[in-house]
């Protein structure tokens, strides 16, 4: 149970089924996997304009692979989370094609959780709690009454309003001499309030009691905004128009001889620069040419593993790796670090192990920051990656 | 690849950035749009000063910089081509399947013209001034895809 939305993970699922409009799925043949943490893990397979959906431990040959939290997932299901906002703040992740898996929402009708009605006593507190709210001082100006709410039934109260010099003030209790008392059952006020039925049917058929300036009953429709029951929105004027959406771009980045030796070498634990013939300094990442002398660099030494930190820096802000397409998980910590053999800017970028960013102290001038060491990927393939991040050497 | 180059050490990665994005029609965007969608009928705004109708619309006449947000006026559903080109690259970005007609249509009442997709016609007959209509599309998405495509009228 998602308890934040009073929806079950599994209602999204089970729903899938009846949900789906086979012609938005037209040509349309692959399977998608959800990860729902602590809940289980589904796969949905859509071919040829039908679909199956089933709970399972293997989610391989899915296109795409969704993991979230079960509040999240649900909520951007019924729409009370932002699918873009889940997205950018890792709350939701996506492995695999998400082009592919935007074409999922299509095939489905959102989610309509079972309406939950209030019960009358629910309606009544509810009514009488937001009737100051929704006075409307303009309506009532130079008025000056009270209006005595006699509601029967255990499920009643009474409630009196007092109007005047633009403002109104509900207290529960009834006026001795009000301007006019309405007389009526609960399931009745209720009824009339959501419009289910009207005065004049009320009245007729007794009912309803109106006692006193019947000309003020038939000022309280301005006097006060229409009653809308909690979690209905109230409709804006003008429907306004956004659009979110996640693209996808297509990336190859031809790495080059130079670059492509550099990356191999992370593949083989070995971090190499290259050294100017000419001003002897080291490039890190090595780079074809020398950027101060341009001419040409041959030599490749290898630096490191070591190093110490000259400068740390914290990312808050979630943006996308442009090699995964994940969003990183924030905040995390990167750093400048000077490996051994290198001098000077021949500085080195990676992230810190995220536990030991607090005990990270930088050097400057001569003084030597806190030395770290490469933590390696167990499989490595010739990325800045291959390096998970780095640790205190210790 | 220049001789003498060795190679043996490049390799290709493979990106695959995604980017999150939110685009927010604005007040006269979403009028536009809506009642494309809507009422099934197009919508220029016109300044009242140089009398030019813009269409797609927009809030600021860009020869006189005057407010122009609120002269909303009819335009038609027909209009002409005055200029074309022909998309024959694939690319998931697009909006159809190529190959596609991509013109620039002067509806009837505009001043402007609006970049929109012409389906129906022989790439080869397509030409400056070919009268089209616009067609609606049957589901809506709350873009100018609202407008399915351009007919020959």
């Amino acid at each position: 149970m998602s308890e934040k939305f009073g929806v079950k993970v599994e209602e999204i699922f089970g729903t899938m089924p009846e949900r789906f409009r086979p012609e938005a799925a037209q040509g349309v043949s692959a399977s998608y996997g959800y990860d729902i943490i602590g809940r289980g893990k589904w796969k949905l397979s859509v071919k040829d304009g039908a679909m199956k959906v089933e709970k399972t431990e293997n989610l391989s040959g899915c296109v795409a692979v969704t993991k979230a939290d079960p509040d999240t997932f649900v909520g951007v299901n019924i729409g009370k989370v932002d699918g873009t906002q889940a997205f950018t703040t890792g709350k939701l992740s996506v492995d695999g094609d998400l082009m592919a898996l935007g074409t999922t929402t299509k095939m489905f009708k959102k989610y309509v959780p079972p309406k939950k009605e209030l019960s009358t006593r629910e309606y009544v507190l509810d009514m009488f709690g937001t009737l100051e709210k929704r006075f409307q001082p303009k309506a009532a100006e130079g008025l000056r009454m009270t209006v005595a709410y006699d509601i029967g039934g255990s499920e009643g109260g009474q409630w009196t309003a007092a109007i005047q010099e633009g403002t109104c003030k509900v207290a529960e209790g009834l006026s001795s001499e009000p301007t006019l008392k309405l007389s009526l059952k609960a399931r009745d006020w209720v009824d009339l309030m959501l419009g289910r039925v009207d005065t004049m049917t009320l009245l007729s058929t007794a009912r309803a009691k109106f006692d006193g300036d019947l000309q003020v009953a038939m000022k309280l429709g301005e006097i006060f905004a229409k009653y809308t029951p909690p979690g209905e929105e109230v409709k804006e004027e003008q429907e306004l128009l956004v659009l979110k959406k996640v693209i996808s771009v297509d990336q190859r980045f031809a790495t080059g001889p130079v670059m492509g030796k550099f990356l191999k070498g992370l593949k083989e634990k070995k971090i190499l620069a290259n050294k100017c013939p000419k001003c002897k300094r080291l490039q890190l990442a090595p780079r074809e040419v020398c950027a101060e002398c341009r001419v040409r660099v041959e030599e490749f030494v290898e630096v490191g593993p070591k190093g110490n930190v000259r400068m740390l820096e914290y990312t808050y802000f979630a943006s996308p790796d442009p090699l995964t397409g994940r969003t990183r998980e924030t905040p995390y910590g990167s750093a400048y670090i000077l490996l051994d053999g290198c001098k000077g800017h021949e500085i080195f970028a990676h992230y810190i192990r995220p536990d030991h960013l607090d005990r990270i102290q930088i050097g400057w001038n001569e003084r030597k920051g806190t030395i770290v060491r490469p933590v390696w990927s167990e499989e490595r393939s010739g990325s800045l990656y291959d390096i998970k991040y780095f640790e205190i050497d210790e | 690849m220049k001789p003498g180059v060795d190679t043996s050490d490049s390799f290709i990665v493979h990106g695959k950035i995604a980017l999150p994005y939110t685009y927010f029609a604005g007040r006269v965007g979403s009028k536009f749009l809506t009642t494309i969608r809507d009422q099934k009928k197009i919508l220029g705004i016109r300044c009242n000063k140089c009398k030019k109708v813009y269409v797609p619309p927009r809030q600021t006449c860009d020869v006189c910089l005057e407010d122009i947000r609120e002269n909303w006026v009819d335009v038609k559903n027909e209009g002409e081509i005055k200029n074309f080109t022909i998309v024959r690259y694939q690319d998931k970005h697009l909006p159809k399947k190529p190959p596609y007609v991509l013109a620039l249509i002067k509806l009837d009442g505009a001043d402007t013209s609006l970049a929109h997709v012409v389906e129906g016609v022989d790439f080869d007959k397509v030409k400056i001034g070919t009268r089209v209509r616009a067609v609606f599309a049957k589901e809506t998405t709350n873009t100018i895809l609202d407008i399915d495509h351009f007919e020959p009228a």
